[in-house]
């Protein structure tokens, strides 16, 4: 529990610095979280594979660093913030970028090489 | 002009401990309900999360009602800890392989409801800002 939670402060504290590092990018579009959530997805792929094995490693690097890396929360309140703009298209691609990109991400990661 | 810097770079060490600190909390409890649950409790966590973090958007983060610190801290740390999608993504292509139905329906229900969620929450949140 202690290694799950102490990989989440990390996970989260590396999501806001690429956020706040995201907010210097010149459009109005969730790029950062979009790529954070994939490179995330992706990743915990490649651990279920290759951390399998040692289960303190993959407890704090799993559901632990990527957990707190990743997020869902913020994903869907910026698809409602998109949504309340009126902006549907920004809103569409970006829901499906992020759902059939992180289904497609985690599922390259999985997969055995 | 170097005491300024100072206090610029406290503050960013603040929010960057806030969030830490919060998030051990959000881990921790996704680590609790999912030791109880298992993949339904991340699905639960995902979706109160959703709505809790578009309720506190659209009340306490936008109104500005409490410190920078503190919101950082609430919203990307603790909430934003509380749900992941990583484990949402990677649940749904290793239910695929056993049981193609389940996860289906665990896709649906995480993106449709987690949508839903945030709707609502923002819904409410916008009530409860008006006064």
């Amino acid at each position: 529990m202690v290694l799950t939670s102490t990989g989440a402060a990390i996970g989260a504290i590396l999501r806001y610095l690429l956020t706040l590092a995201g907010k210097k990018l010149p459009w109005n579009w969730p790029l950062t979280t979009l790529m954070i959530n994939l490179t995330g997805a992706f990743t915990l792929g490649l651990a279920t594979h290759y951390l399998a094995s040692n289960s303190l490693l993959m407890a704090f690097f799993g559901p632990g660093v990527l957990g707190g890396y990743t997020t869902f929360s913020t994903y869907n309140v910026e698809l409602v913030t998109l949504i309340h703009s009126h902006r549907w298209w920004a809103a569409a691609s970006y829901a499906v970028l992020s759902l059939a990109g992180g289904l497609l991400a985690a599922a390259v990661g999985i997969a055995r090489w | 002009m170097v005491t300024i810097q100072n206090g610029e770079l406290k503050m960013k060490i603040r929010k960057v401990i806030a969030v830490g600190l919060f998030a051990f909390g959000g881990g921790m409890l996704r680590y609790l309900v999912n030791s109880g649950w298992g993949v339904l409790g991340i699905l639960v966590c995902n979706l109160i999360g959703s709505f809790l973090l578009a309720l506190l958007t659209y009340t306490v983060i936008e109104r500005k009602l409490v410190a920078n610190w503190l919101s950082l801290g609430l919203g990307t740390g603790l909430i934003g800890a509380l749900t992941t999608f990583s484990t949402f993504a990677a649940t749904t292509i290793q239910l695929w392989q056993s049981h193609p139905l389940a996860a289906g329906l665990y896709f649906i229900v995480s993106s449709g409801g987690g949508l839903a969620m945030a709707l609502l929450g923002a819904w409410l949140g916008r009530r409860l800002g008006r006064d």
